[in-house]
């Protein structure tokens, strides 16, 4: 089965290398097929990535969401399917020129981390770990798709609404209301995030709550989203200002996933 | 001018008070709350001064001292942004209760000029019907407006108007729970290994650890911690009970959790060659010398599988008991006499004293807590997420149809929150069904 995961993770990543590189030519080239050829690659991608985690899944016999590699493949999967439903919901296929290269990096970052299927630890076996982590992947591809829709805006204002990007892009206003969509989407699962581990950190650790750089970092990437939502009601602060929270608010999440683990270890330091 | 004074008072309260409540002052304190956050954990806390000094250098610990950042998430500006988030979320909320309640009423009442002036419309509509089944509207009421023109109207997900007050009172119920439950929650930490019992804290309880055992896989990974324990009350009560990690149990009203374990051993001493005393010590545990107080045996920690590693000092290869070793520190008076691992079969001797450790075994910790405020903070989160929901996804709608003089149905779509994609929607789902269009 690990076997297959591994057939299974290489060729979703040269499927959504394809998929990126039919994006650009379509971009460069202005011809529209190819957007829909890469968005038919990007589902065949993803097709693909939930075989290579279901298998994970099955050959280590537990949830496939417990260490860096596992996470990060998940992490991806979580972007790619936001950034397709956000794509076919809102018909904006230039999304995907952005998303699939976030995408790319992240699946390439789990790709340098170590494949071995590690039993897990007393502190991780609980029913709790599918909701806490399950939740986490569905919010941090929101906030990697609002990341993309947040980029989108601030380039939009440099760009004639008669070019063939302004055509394919929508307009300010609408941008904007997507972009509150995926963040509004992302904010709801954080918060589910938050609230199963903190019931789950009450069974593990005795303490829901210790101020450990995961938990806090957690909530420092809830406040900026906070902020995000409030200045987005403040007249003359919506839309600009609240595409570059959405942009700090992405950092904040990869900090708390990357830079958390690597540079201010706590009780979370196995994911 | 006593008169004027006053007024100019009022009016300074009046603006203190509009300040703490309006949205500005509520992203300022959020954006203050963010960078404490951020900043505390860049910093590892609870540390000694001396700590931070070796760490940081004089300067850099002096100001984490005086700023207490050492403690950060306890210090007083912490308390104190999160005091001024808290009333700017309490009078935010009492402040809105009223205009909700209106507001919630009003979205029920059929209000024309609204809807048709600031909503979206679409004309020629013959089945009014079919076209509020269409937009997924409930049953509308029949009315007539200022003309006397037959209208329809409808509306759903007023609740959705409450959503950011419901999760406003969430965080205040949170951070109130978290809060309260800081100050009076009893945590205790008992350690020991089996027989052994110990008093939990100030509570009265006594805890008898009956067993405790360390499930290993194939590949000596530990598969869980599990503790047999039995606490009695003093009067004769006694509650029993298996705890492992993820899952604690409650007995007399408290929490008990396997919480962590190491390693213990027993030291023996004697004198001239006579017995004197033993005990079991965990690492980390002292015993002073029975007939000589000021001579202490510090047991600093056990290698079961010990490998002494040039340049980094005392190691050990696994977890199993190949190759046990103990490090030691001895005191006299307070300073150190001397500091080095025995191995079982040695004898440490310090004049006419003989110590010797044995017997090395993991003691078990066991997490005693009893906090009665946890159930508030959890339901603040639970209103949160509740909140969240209502605001994000059950979005006001109102529909209001009129019927025009060549029997058709002009339809207007009012949605605050929805914006062009709320007219989209509209004008997509009314499309069909549209005589105009046609």
């Amino acid at each position: 089965m690990l076997q297959a995961e591994n057939i299974l993770f290489t060729s979703t990543i040269i499927i959504y290398f394809l998929a990126m590189i039919l994006y650009f030519v379509f971009i460069t080239t202005k011809k529209e097929g190819l957007s829909k050829m890469a968005v038919i690659l990007e589902i065949a991608g993803l097709v693909l990535h939930t075989g290579a985690i279901v298998c994970r899944g099955i050959g280590a016999g537990r949830l496939p969401l417990t260490n860096q590699y596992e996470f990060a493949t998940a992490f991806a999967w979580g972007i790619s399917l936001v950034s397709l439903i956000f794509i076919l919901r809102f018909k904006f296929p230039v999304l995907g020129v952005f998303a699939a290269p976030i995408v790319l990096l992240i699946i390439g970052y789990a790709a340098m981390q170590s494949r071995e299927v590690r039993e897990l630890m007393p502190a991780l076996k609980s029913s709790w770990l599918g909701f806490h982590v399950s939740t986490a992947i569905i919010a941090y591809g929101s906030f990697g798709v609002s990341f993309v829709l947040g980029i989108i805006f601030l380039m939009r204002d440099k760009m004639k609404d008669s070019s063939f990007f302004g055509q394919h892009i929508p307009s300010r206003e609408k941008l904007d209301l997507i972009g509150y969509r995926s963040v509004a989407l992302g904010l709801l699962f954080l918060t589910f995030t938050i609230i199963t581990g903190a019931i789950w950190a009450e069974q593990a650790w005795g303490s829901y709550w210790s101020w450990d750089p995961k938990e806090t970092w957690s909530l420092v990437t809830w406040i900026v989203y906070a902020i995000y939502l409030h200045l987005r009601l403040r007249r003359g602060w919506e839309g600009k200002a609240a595409a570059v929270f959405a942009i700090i608010g992405f950092i904040c999440v990869i900090f708390t996933y990357i830079g958390v683990n690597t540079l201010l270890p706590g009780m979370h330091s196995y994911g | 001018m006593t008169e004027e004074k006053q007024t100019t008072r009022e009016n300074g309260l009046k603006r203190a008070f509009q300040f703490l409540t309006s949205m500005p002052f509520a992203i300022a304190l959020l954006i203050l709350l963010a960078l404490a956050c951020a900043g505390a954990s860049m910093i590892t806390q609870g540390q000694t001064l001396n700590w931070y000094v070796a760490q940081y250098g004089e300067r850099t610990a002096s100001l984490i001292m005086t700023l207490s950042l050492d403690d950060a998430f306890h210090s007083w500006w912490f308390i104190l942004i999160s005091a001024f988030l808290c009333l700017n979320l309490l009078f935010c909320n009492l402040i809105r209760l009223p205009q909700l309640i209106s507001r919630t009423k009003n979205e029920k009442n059929v209000n024309v000029t609204a809807v048709t002036a600031a909503g979206v419309s679409v004309e020629g509509i013959e089945d009014a019907e079919k076209a509020f089944a269409r937009l997924r509207m409930p049953k509308p009421e029949e009315g007539q407006d200022e003309e006397g023109r037959k209208t329809l109207y409808a509306s759903k997900n007023r609740i959705g108007l409450w959503g950011a007050w419901v999760c406003h009172l969430g965080i205040l119920l949170l951070i109130l729970g978290f809060s309260l439950g800081q100050f009076t929650k009893e945590d205790y930490a008992v350690y020991g290994v089996p027989g052994q019992t110990k008093p939990v804290g100030e509570t009265g309880l006594q805890l008898t650890i009956d067993d405790f055992e360390i499930g290993l896989r194939e590949d000596d990974t530990v598969e869980q911690y599990t503790a047999r324990i039995t606490a009695s009350n003093g009067a004769g009560r006694e509650e029993k009970a298996e705890i492992s990690v993820n899952h604690p149990a409650r007995m007399f009203g408290m929490t008990f959790y396997q919480n962590s374990t190491g390693w213990a051993a027993r030291i023996g001493i004697t004198k001239d060659g006579q017995y004197l005393q033993d005990a079991v010590l965990c690492t980390g545990e002292f015993v002073p010398v029975k007939d000589k107080e000021d001579l202490i045996v510090y047991f600093n920690a056990f290698y079961p599988d010990y490998e002494l590693v040039q340049g980094q000092g005392p190691m050990t290869r696994s977890g199993n008991l190949n190759n046990p070793a103990y490090l030691y520190t001895v005191y006299y008076r307070g300073e150190v006499l001397g500091m080095n691992v025995l191995m079982p079969d040695e004898v440490l001797t310090i004049d006419e004293y003989e110590v010797t450790f044995s017997e090395p075994q993991p003691y078990t910790v066991i997490q005693v807590k009893r906090d009665a405020f946890t159930p508030l903070a959890f339901a603040g989160g639970i209103l949160v997420m509740l909140g969240l929901i209502l605001a994000f996804y059950l979005i006001p709608v109102r529909v209001l149809a009129r019927k025009e003089e060549d029997g058709t149905w002009t339809f207007y779509g009012l949605c605050q929150k929805g914006g062009p994609l709320f007219r989209e929607r509209f004008e997509n789902d009314l499309k069909e069904l549209s005589h105009a269009a046609s």
